[in-house]
């Protein structure tokens, strides 16, 4: 029973995920790249060009707090990050 | 009777079936007199609390988050049964229901509290949708034993399911109890341009629009499609394809349709808003259900409903509402040939289709109306409060 290993989950999409489950998913809750750098330890540069493509999708927007740029979940994201559990 | 629903998703917070499974439930129930209590999460832009007759829905904010799925998920489940614990010093609950293991144990400490029987519907299984092949799945494994070991019934919407969920958990055939999915089928009955639609979606009026509806992971089977999609091309030039839905898994069908030299043919839509969906059912030549697990495959049901011919794996739920050549038309899973064959048959034979969409519609209203669903789930109450 159960499916054969399926490609692996992408890094931009385990980073969305983790943005949801920590509860970045309003502006006032938003992080900095390099905030979300320490969570993931991944490299600040990694991760703001991971923001970049959730931006493109649709799935993070930003809001800019004295000239930086803080990150979060999108409506779409969630739903996005709910189908890896469902 | 009082009910207290938990579920982790409700409008506006839809990923899969469970939200729309909870919400057509919700109301018909209430419908009939009874009093609903959604527990269930929060979701930007929704109130905390909101009453809509009888269903009162409590969205619940995790107020402390965790980057770990797991404990996350525990974490939201204290701040439920807090919200429950709360709200039971008002309201003296009948029966709890819980779906599915995320606000399972949420639901399962409130059951040992209150000392109200528990009813647990399964709407899949770890098992089906991942396999069991990495840490976590053994634990939500754990979960969904845990569940079923701890309701007084359990409710599956399927005959496949029970299978699954009594073979699996080593349940007692009597404590499964199975109730199908329903749908409303007002919204399919409004009139759509479908010229007007096809054409926002870049249909000519001599191409064929082939469609597919679910989220994006591996047991909806949509590579299989993806596949199919070049077999196809060269049978029915005119077959355009869109996929609708999101999910981890787009960037690599978006990489499969990229390699399969007709991504030109191919539409990814991500989500798309409810009206849109129903207006763009209605325009489709053939809906195709490729899964390769599908506990019940309401989707299926919705294109039977909308009036498109269904082509859909012949596995799970999707083999005890479709008849084959009757109702719609079945493929082999995971098999890209048979596939553009069941698309191909479809679209070759247009009177055959009409026949198949006739029978379909009489199906769906005569079997699958929230009503009955509501009514039968009302059985499965009383006998559990007794």
């Amino acid at each position: 029973m159960g499916l054969p290993s399926a490609p692996k989950v992408p890094e931009e999409f385990r980073v969305l995920s983790m943005m949801h489950n920590i509860g970045a998913i309003t502006p006032e809750r938003s992080l900095t790249a390099d905030e979300l750098s320490l969570w993931t330890e991944i490299d600040p540069a990694t991760v703001k060009s991971h923001m970049q493509k959730l931006r493109e999708g649709g799935y993070v927007e930003f809001v800019q707090i004295s000239g930086i740029e803080k990150y979060h979940v999108t409506r779409n994201g969630i739903m996005k990050v709910l189908t890896l559990y469902s | 009777m009082r009910v207290a629903m938990l579920t982790w998703e409700y409008p506006p917070r839809i990923v899969g079936g469970i939200a729309r499974h909870c919400e057509g439930l919700a109301k018909a129930l209430a419908k009939q007199g009874h009093e609903v209590h959604i527990f269930t999460l929060d979701f930007p832009g929704a109130p905390d609390y909101e009453e809509q007759g009888s269903i009162r829905i409590y969205r619940t904010r995790s107020e402390v988050g965790h980057p770990n799925f797991l404990t996350w998920v525990l974490l939201f489940n204290h701040f439920i049964e807090k919200r429950m614990a709360d709200t039971s010093k008002l309201v003296d609950f009948d029966v709890i229901h819980v779906h599915d293991w995320l606000t399972a144990p949420a639901a399962i400490s409130f059951k040992h509290f209150s000392k109200k029987p528990l009813v647990f519907t399964a709407h899949s299984t770890e098992n089906g949708r991942s396999g069991l092949h990495v840490p976590d799945s053994f634990t939500i494994d754990g979960f969904e034993w845990w569940s079923t070991f701890e309701a007084n019934k359990i409710v599956v919407t399927s005959g496949s399911m029970k299978g699954e969920v009594c073979g699996h958990f080593h349940v007692s055939d009597s404590k499964v109890e199975i109730i199908p999915n329903a749908i409303d089928t007002t919204p399919y009955d409004t009139p759509v341009d479908r010229g007007a639609v096809r054409a926002r979606w870049g249909i000519q009026p001599h191409e064929k629009l082939v469609l597919c509806v679910g989220r994006l992971v591996p047991q909806k089977g949509i590579e299989y499609l993806l596949h199919a999609v070049p077999v196809l091309a060269r049978r029915r030039p005119e077959a355009k394809f869109v996929i609708v839905g999101d999910g981890w898994y787009r960037d690599h069908l978006e990489y499969i349709a990229n390699a399969s030299g007709q991504r030109w043919r191919i539409t990814f839509s991500g989500f798309i808003s409810d009206w849109d969906l129903i207006a763009l059912t209605k325009s489709a030549d053939v809906m195709v259900v490729p899964s390769i697990y599908e506990p019940f495959g309401i989707v299926a049901l919705e294109g039977m409903a909308a009036g498109v011919p269904v082509v859909a794996s012949q596995i799970g739920g999707l083999t005890e509402f479709i008849e084959h050549d009757r109702t719609g038309v079945f493929v082999y899973p995971r098999n890209p040939e048979s596939i553009a064959w069941g698309i191909d048959h479809i679209l070759s034979n247009y009177g055959h289709a009409e026949w198949l969409v006739k029978n379909a519609r009489e199906v769906v209203h005569k079997t699958y109306s929230w009503e009955a669903v509501a009514r039968k789930t009302a059985k499965v109450y009383k006998d559990v409060v007794g």
